[in-house]
């Protein structure tokens, strides 16, 4: 009969089992301890020291857009050689740039007219607000964080980029200049040319 | 009863393996990944570092860690320039009496490393590890900037042209707006400091106007993310000499940084 059976089966069992279980999965189940402690001190680490711990924990939960604001210039996206408009496959044109007390880096900045613009900036310091004078664009810029707007300009000219977000006792002077020129025009130019301020 | 007991140790045996794979590749993935390296699409060009130093807690402590006492040991070495009390008698010689003890320290990591050059400097600061370099920078950080009438000192000097100090005076206080220039007391005090930015207050006229056209030229740029290049560029030739001889007149201030001395 199935339920007696079972019963002896099931006295049988465990006792057959146990030895099996404790040769079988004793190694596996302390790899597994293993790994999630370590997965948890690794969480702890990066809730802990947000700026300090640069792991694959951060990039798991928001890496793309997270940068330590200290070391933007040591290595990473931010640092100085790559700064500045660059044009993309496709024409559209990235630029990159860094607010910080009180200038937005690089100051000048030349773009092309009719074609889509990705802006990716970040704070070395404190919150800042990019704005450019002649549209409608404002974006927040917090340190830690990369922000991205999207823009293109469709008149050429010289477009002002206040800071709209109090910085400190430079922040209202904190102001860079867009330049827009004919697309024709931005590719002669050179990568330096792209970021260079006119004399006043 | 045993279906189900056995159904869990058919599952359980069935995917251990599959759960521990994905735990290791969790795992790698945590230990391994950058963002840096992943979030970044670095271009063509060299990546150009403008100094090995970065504002972190780390750095700042140690920076600010020396001995005073053991600073005055070392610095008596650079007496023969920077002069006894940090005053130079050579106005192309910087002052650094007060000056703040994280600028030193970077300076000198500068020159270590290559990233600001000065032939002079360059192999005096190599003879100084991180820790000798923390301990000069305390010992000036503590000398007095009062004016003592006994030293030969090149400090303060006269202004060669008074219309200077009204052009200095209004970048020195407000900036310019229309260039995006910040007021320069905004980061070099006594208003508002910025880390390693130094104190210009008590400094030399001729040294500051040659790092003024170091930093607009390009030459130097051991500044972190060209702060000092993007505002030394825009500046005229007549406010490039009007802020260095206004700064090396003195401006009557006596703060020297950033704890206010």
């Amino acid at each position: 009969m199935p339920n007696s059976n079972s019963k002896i089966s099931l006295a049988t069992r465990p006792a057959d089992e146990a030895s099996a279980v404790k040769e079988g999965s004793g190694v596996r189940k302390l790899i597994r301890v293993v790994l999630v402690s370590t997965t948890l001190i690794c969480v702890w680490l990066t809730v802990r020291f947000p700026y300090e711990v640069e792991s694959g924990i951060e990039y798991l939960l928001d890496g793309p857009n997270r940068v330590n604001p200290q070391t933007l210039h040591l290595r990473g996206e931010f640092v100085e050689s790559n700064l500045g408009p660059v044009e993309e496959q496709g024409g559209t044109v990235t630029v990159r740039m860094i607010a910080e007390q009180y200038l937005f880096v690089p100051q000048c900045v030349v773009v092309p007219t009719g074609v889509p613009i990705r802006v990716r900036m970040t704070s070395a310091d404190v919150v800042h607000q990019l704005t450019i004078s002649g549209t409608t664009d404002e974006v927040k810029v917090v340190p830690g964080y990369i922000v991205e707007t999207h823009l293109q300009l469709e008149r050429a000219g010289e477009y002002q980029m206040p800071c709209h977000e109090f910085c400190g006792p430079g922040h209202y002077t904190m102001r860079s200049r867009l330049t827009a020129v004919p697309p024709e025009e931005f590719r002669k130019l050179s990568r330096e040319a792209r970021m260079n301020c006119a004399k006043p | 009863m045993q279906n189900r007991k056995s159904l869990a140790k058919g599952c359980g045996r069935r995917r251990a393996p599959i759960r521990l794979a994905v735990l290791t590749v969790a795992m790698l993935l945590l230990l391994s990944a950058r963002a840096d390296v992943m979030g970044s699409d670095v271009n063509e060009p060299p990546v150009r570092i403008p100094s090995n130093v970065a504002w972190t807690a780390r750095t700042i402590a140690l920076a600010s860690s020396g001995n005073a006492l053991r600073g005055l040991l070392i610095a008596r070495r650079c007496d023969r320039c920077h002069g006894r009390e940090g005053f130079s008698s050579s106005p192309s010689v910087p002052n650094l009496a007060a000056m703040d003890r994280l600028v030193v320290w970077k300076q000198l990591d500068d020159f270590r490393s290559g990233k600001r050059s000065s032939p002079v400097m360059q192999p005096i600061a190599n003879s100084l590890s991180l820790e000798d370099s923390a301990d000069v920078a305390a010992y000036y950080w503590m000398m007095p900037i009062a004016p003592d009438p006994q030293d030969d000192r090149a400090f303060p000097q006269p202004l060669s042209d008074p219309k200077h100090e009204a052009v200095a005076g209004r970048l020195i206080n407000a900036g310019d707006g229309n260039r995006g220039l910040p007021p320069c007391q905004a980061c070099h005090g006594p208003i508002g400091f910025v880390t390693g930015a130094p104190s210009l207050a008590t400094q030399n006229a001729t040294y500051l106007l040659e790092q003024i056209e170091a930093f607009a030229s390009g030459r130097r740029a051991n500044d972190i993310n060209m702060r000092m290049r993007s505002i030394a560029a825009q500046l005229t030739e007549e406010e490039k000499h009007a802020l260095a001889e206004s700064y090396g007149a003195g401006l009557g201030e006596s703060s020297a940084g950033p704890a206010g001395r």
